[in-house]
């Protein structure tokens, strides 16, 4: 069949992901593996969502200058296509003002926009592709059918591609690792240094000054009066000498022991090339020319290079040929020196026609075998996983059934989210999980082929975003390693990486975090956090584009300008003094929205409701009232004379620095490897062993896991601010972050950089999500701990628990003990981490 | 005189025994063997004694500067593979050292390839010939300080160059696979010479050939290109090549034609993509050979060493107006042939990318280009008919000024000789019908005052010129002849 044989040069879909649409490739080679698969060598075209987002814009502006020869276009044409275009040309390029102009201006142009309807301009852009010359190997049993693609042409209308099935176009040429478009298109030069001078026409009675005589010398021409029959009778007369001429010839008697041979030399194209040569010499008179073909000297014999060649040296050149290939200079110099380098081309023309020749292509032609010129695949049949498994009517039900519960899916999961048809044989399901859209068959056979849905209107704007998403879905359930690389989400970014890992790195190091793309980048994203510099708290205050924080803080990718910051900034800071600033720029003062009884209140009336009675747990507790703790957590230090509050004072890094040398001196102990993953107790050693470990931990390079992961800053408050905070937290009875008890006294670290810059924690030092299941034997134990105990080791999962674990086991920290409660709060699931070496838990990472 | 599909034509053929044993490298897909192959079928087949045979001078720099550059010309004549390491930044500015390697002789081949072309198109001039062969000439992209696609001397430009001598317009048509880019380059500019290439285009060396190149200055108009996809088999080959050439000696009237016959469009060539076989080859030189003008031949790309050499000895029995067995006769070479030691090769069944569709709007794009021409010089100018005339102004209005002229005036003066027969076989029912092409084809037939077409070539009769215009005749010919 010739629709299942696939053959080198066809365009072809390649199915690598069951989900995600095929991928369009050209096969280049095929060949047979060792273990009798075939793969192919392909080249891959890529479609326009596999594209960044600049480029398509950019690309998009080339069509336009393709489908009109206005001045308008061609000049967009030479901004945009010049030369390959980088990404951050093509940013710019972009941004470009004076081409937005001729946008603008172009699609008042008529015919812009190819002049077709919106429904067919949508799903013309499914049959656009890019060339590239990127080459991949995937197994031939991948292949899902042919497709055509070819170069578009100006005449043509796109019309013409969505009226055939798998046509697709490509104007230009993508190129993945660089991320550039160009236009697959040469340049004639115009210029004196690329036309000639064109001959003048010899004007009348000018002499030519050419004479054919100097130019080419007759060998042979018919106009001779010979007929056929004496040209051949003198052709066999010529071949007979020249066996008779062998025969006499002793070293050829020896080559051509048989009258058949020394015949059948003779009749080689040299003995008639020569007799010619004599013929027309001879004035082609018969005589003349046999009287010199038997000269006093004896009959004349030709012989070419086939036959003046002895066996030896056709040992030799073959010898020869199997070592250095074709190379003819390098085997003239060291095996046949003795030969000119056209001795040896014409002979080996020659050697090619031999038996000897024959023989040694077919041991190169089974070499060869791996090399396909076609293979043939076989209808794929498999059901594809997407495609829903019941049978129609009960899934339909079920659909219905879902779609009521569901009350977040768009369309409803019984219409195709295509066409909307409600029958159709085969239901597959697309798009996010959640979300439960299904395609009915053709749509979906749409969706494989071209890369999107029939319809642009279905999700109105919102379709490129289902798509994507959809995308990312494909790309969990890949079957292979898909080539689509993982691109960046962030806007203007759109970097691609091999490995998704490579991309979280880069999202992580280069936008500071996960973008805002939907998709799962990474299992864990990359630990952050956001420090805001005194002047970015000030900023927030002082400037009114700020003013929204709520609005900010849903859409934390919505651009900020920050110019205009900036500029209200230091327009307002102009008219504060040192004093204010620093009140401004430290925590504000909290909105006074009184007690929560009238808020309630106050949102009844709001409402229109009746003012609920005042519920009496609603009424706060007075503060002298309220019960006094037996025991207190944090208990504040002794106050000085002066009345300032009296830390224990924590070394700064230059201090610890040479302390920790001075006992690396002293002891012969070496400090344990600093990139070592620490043990436990090793982690658990910095609750015992005071604050001062902890900061000499710093020191090491690349900070590890860190025991406690409250998202610390790491800029210690100057004095001021420390008692600025510290008064307003008695003042408001909230209790004093735990970090501020960490860093007093130290100067701010070079750990963050400039003010506002989010620092960024390494994302290698992400820990994995995970929780803890507790084991009976851990559940008992934690029924056996007083409430006291399983407070305290809430607060400090890492502490060891002191007190009776019975029927546990001697070491297990509260973190791992307590499990799910412990972890489950913010940073201290991070720190009980590293104590997974709790002995009767079971620790299992999410995958 | 009236047109001889098979006539006996005055037949020179150019070769030097050397040509064959030039090597461009181990793994390099150019063989001049290829020529030498062609040689010998030729002989064995008889052919070789009914033409005259020439071994050509080897050109010399002097005549190579015509339109190369002094300095690529004495680089290219110092250059070897034991010297090739003093020359890197001047190899690298003349594109020598990748496709196009230094080899032994690498001047000399390129001296016998020009001298050859150069000597034929002295032969046309001369008139000591009407057709002329140079199997060894056809290096088609070779620009003027550059060697480029395997070619170092553009032989055709320089045979051109001698041509114009003595003709005022040279035919340039290329049936390579490959656009024939150096040509094209060196007479961009110059109306004296138009350049018809037929050749894939999209991702393929060297890259331009754009239907939309149409050269540049006075030569606007007189770059031809046509783009194809692969695939092309000799049907849809015959169906762009027929009507295009025809049109081009109808607006262009060359008096001397040079056909690059560019072997790599044959199916199955090792760099090629197209599906032709030697008869569709060949019967481009066929139509060609068909108007009777001075016509010079030569080779080209062809990477299937076995097709080309049976397609140019093809070409050769057309050019000669013999016919020749499909049974290959005993030569050295005779192995190359098998397993069916046969001259005709069967097309693949490869896909034809090229639509009807496609190949038709190609085609209505080029005509329009050509009807963009001023009326060739010696062409009878005629006068408009009354009843032309609003339906011309109206016209008038949506041609842009700056184009329009040449073309209305072209349209109103140049008579209906060498007009396709399509209008006519329209037949009457279209008559008032008018479209915006119709009239003008019709109006020269309505025109009871057109003087004799065959006064038409008064000018160029020296040259014989016959334009043929109908092309479906000689088609008829063939397959009684086949
Ligand atoms: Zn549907
Ligand atoms: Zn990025
Ligand atoms: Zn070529």
């Amino acid at each position: 069949m010739a629709a299942n044989m696939y053959r080198v040069g066809d365009c072809v879909y390649f199915e690598t992901s069951s989900t995600s649409p095929y991928q369009i490739r050209r096969i280049e080679e095929l060949n047979k593996t060792p273990s009798g698969n075939v793969e192919a060598k392909v080249m891959c075209f890529y479609r326009r969502r596999d594209l960044p987002n600049p480029l398509i814009q950019l690309a998009d502006k080339h069509q336009m200058a393709q489908s009109e020869d206005s001045p308008v276009a061609m000049k967009l044409k030479k901004i945009c296509l010049k030369t390959p275009i980088g990404e951050e040309q093509a940013a710019q390029a972009v941004l470009d003002p004076a081409i937005v102009a001729m946008e603008e201006e172009s699609t008042e142009l008529p015919g812009g926009g190819e002049g077709l309807p919106p429904k067919q301009r949508h799903q013309a852009k499914h049959r656009e592709l890019f060339l590239s010359r990127h080459v991949e190997t995937l197994p031939a049993t991948h292949i899902r059918g042919k497709c055509t693609v070819t170069l578009l042409n100006e005449t043509e209308s796109l019309l013409s591609y969505l009226n055939k099935d798998d046509a697709f176009f490509y104007c230009l040429v993508f190129d993945p690792s660089q991320k550039t478009l160009l236009a697959d298109k040469g340049e004639i030069r115009v210029g004196s240094r690329y036309q000639t001078e064109v001959t003048n026409l010899l004007k009348e009675g000018e002499e030519d000054t050419r004479t054919s005589s100097e130019l080419e010398t007759l060998v042979w021409t018919p106009a001779h009066g010979l007929s056929d029959r004496q040209i051949d009778q003198f052709l066999v007369v010529a071949r007979s000498v020249g066996t008779f001429a062998r025969a006499l010839d002793c070293s050829s008697s020896v080559k051509q022991p048989s009258l058949h041979m020394s015949a059948a030399a003779a009749s080689r194209d040299i003995t008639l090339f020569h007799a010619m040569d004599t013929l027309h010499k001879s004035g082609y008179s018969i005589e003349a020319a046999l009287s010199s073909l038997v000269p006093a000297s004896g009959p004349v014999l030709c012989r070419d290079e086939m036959e003046e060649w002895s066996a030896s040296e056709a040992n030799l050149f073959e010898e020869s040929l199997d070592k250095y290939g074709k190379d003819f200079a390098d085997i003239r110099k060291d095996f046949l020196p003795w030969k000119t380098l056209k001795n040896l081309v014409e002979y080996y023309y020659m050697w090619k026609t031999t038996d000897r020749y024959v023989q040694q292509k077919r041991v190169k032609a089974v070499e060869a075998e791996s090399k396909l010129k076609q293979v043939y695949i076989p209808n794929y049949n498999k059901p594809n996983p997407a495609l829903i498994n019941s049978a129609p009517n009960a899934a339909s039900k079920g659909a219905v059934l879902n779609g009521g519960t569901n009350g977040t899916a768009a369309v409803s999961p019984s219409l195709c989210a295509s066409c909307q048809v409600t029958n159709s044989n085969h239901w597959y399901s697309w798009g996010p999980q959640h979300l439960q859209y299904r395609l009915c068959g053709s749509c979906w056979q749409y969706w494989k082929k071209y890369g999107g849905l029939k319809t642009a209107d279905v999700f109105g704007e919102s379709e490129a975003e289902v798509v994507r998403s959809a995308r990312a879905e494909g790309e969990e359930t890949a079957l292979s390693v898909s080539h689509r690389p993982h691109r960046c989400t962030v806007v203007n970014c759109a970097k691609e990486f091999k490995l998704r890992a490579h991309l979280a790195r880069h999202v992580a190091t280069a936008h500071g975090g996960p973008g805002e793309g939907a998709r799962p980048v990474m299992k864990t994203r990359a630990a952050f956090y956001l420090r805001a510099s005194p002047f970015t708290r000030l900023a927030r205050r002082l400037a009114r584009a700020l003013r929204r924080p709520r609005h900010f803080a849903r859409s934390p990718f919505s651009p900020i300008n920050l110019h205009q910051v900036k500029h209200e900034c230091t327009i307002a800071m102009a008219g504060l003094g040192g004093a204010e600033m620093r009140g401004a720029g430290a925590a504000g003062v909290p909105r006074a929205r009184g007690p929560v009884g009238a808020v309630a209140t106050r949102l009844a009336a709001a409402l229109g409701t009746a003012a609920p009675r005042a519920q009496e747990w609603l009424v706060l507790t007075p503060r002298d009232r309220m019960p006094t703790p037996n025991h207190v957590a944090f208990p504040k230090p002794p106050k000085a004379p002066d009345g300032s509050l009296m830390y224990e004072r924590v070394l700064s890094r230059a201090e610890q620095e040479a302390r920790r040398n001075e006992a690396a001196a002293q002891a012969a102990l070496p400090a344990p490897p600093a990139l070592k993953r620490r043990a436990y107790d090793d982690v658990n050693g910095l609750d015992r062993g005071a604050g001062g470990a902890s900061g000499a931990r710093e020191g090491g390079a690349p900070p590890a896991k860190r025991p406690n992961k409250h998202p610390a800053p790491m800029q210690r408050p100057s004095r001021e601010q420390y008692a600025a905070m510290c008064a307003r937290a008695q003042a408001t009875g909230q209790p004093l972050p735990a970090h501020v008890f960490a860093h007093v006294n130290g100067k701010p670290t070079n750990l963050t950089g400039r003010g506002g810059r989010r620092h960024v924690i390494s994302w290698m030092d992400a820990p994995d999500d995970l929780y803890y299941r507790a084991t009976e034997a851990a559940k008992s134990a934690r029924r056996s701990l007083s409430c006291g105990d399983l407070r305290r080791g809430a607060r400090a999962p890492w502490r060891a628990m002191r007190g009776a674990l019975v029927g546990v086991g001697a070491l297990a920290n509260a973190g791992a003990l307590l499990g799910g409660g412990a972890l489950a709060g913010a940073g201290a699931g991070k720190a009980a981490g590293a104590g997974a070496g709790a002995a009767p838990l079971q620790l299992v990472i999410l995958d | 005189m009236a047109m001889q599909p098979h006539s006996k034509k005055r037949v020179c053929y150019y070769y030097d025994s050397d040509i064959g044993n030039y090597y461009y490298g181990q793994g390099h897909p150019m063989k001049p063997h290829r020529i030498r192959m062609t040689h010998n079928l030729l002989l064995n087949y008889g052919l070789y004694r009914k033409m005259e045979i020439y071994r050509p001078h080897k050109a010399t720099a002097d005549e190579m500067t015509k339109f190369h550059s002094d300095d690529y010309i004495r680089f290219l004549r110092s250059i070897r593979p034991d010297n090739m390491s003093e020359y890197n930044k001047q190899m690298q500015r003349f594109n020598v050292g990748e496709d196009c390697p230094v080899f032994d002789g690498l001047y000399e081949f390129c001296q016998l390839s020009a001298g050859g072309s150069v000597a034929a198109a002295v032969k046309l001039n001369k008139q000591a010939s009407e057709i002329c062969i140079n199997w060894g000439g056809g290096l088609h992209h070779a620009k003027k300080s550059e060697a480029s696609g395997f070619c170092y001397v553009n032989d055709i430009v320089l045979g051109i160059l001698e041509l114009l001598k003595y003709h005022q317009r040279v035919l340039y048509i290329d049936i390579d696979v490959h656009h024939g880019d150096g040509v094209e380059e060196a007479f961009y500019t110059t109306d004296r010479v138009m350049t018809v290439s037929f050749h894939k285009y999209g991702e393929y060396f060297p890259g331009t050939g754009d239907l939309r190149d149409i050269g540049a200055g006075k030569g606007k108009y007189y770059a031809v290109n046509i783009p194809l996809r692969d695939g092309m088999d000799d049907e849809s080959y015959e169906s762009i090549f027929v009507p295009i050439i025809s049109k081009v000696m109808e607006t262009f009237q060359p008096s001397a034609v040079v056909l690059q016959c560019g072997a790599d469009s044959l199916t199955g060539d090792r760099l090629g993509c197209f599906n032709l076989t030697v008869r569709g080859h060949g019967r481009c030189v066929e139509l060609v050979k068909r108007y009777g003008l001075p016509f010079l031949l030569v080779g080209g790309g062809g990477y299937t060493i076995r097709n080309v050499s049976r397609c140019w000895t093809y070409e050769t029995s057309v050019a000669l107006g013999v016919e020749i067995a499909n049974e290959l006769p005993y030569n050295d070479y005779f192995e190359y042939f098998g397993p069916d030691f046969k001259l005709h090769i069967s097309p693949s069944n490869m896909s034809n990318q090229n639509t009807p569709e496609y190949l038709e709007k190609i085609k209505n794009r080029l005509f329009e280009n050509l009807r963009m021409l001023p009326h060739a010089p010696g062409v009878q100018v005629q006068a408009i008919p009354e009843d032309a005339v609003n339906d011309e102004s109206e016209d008038e209005d949506k041609i842009d000024k700056d184009e329009r002229l040449p073309q209305s005036e072209k349209d109103k003066r140049i008579t209906g000789d060498g007009e396709l027969s399509e209008s006519e076989d329209e037949g009457d029912a279209r008559r008032d019908n008018r479209s915006y092409r119709v009239p003008q084809r019709k109006r020269p037939r309505l025109d009871k005052d057109a003087q004799p077409k065959d006064d038409v070539k008064a000018e160029d009769s020296k040259d014989d010129v016959k334009n043929v215009s109908n092309m479906e005749e000689p088609k008829k010919e063939v397959t009684s002849n086949a």
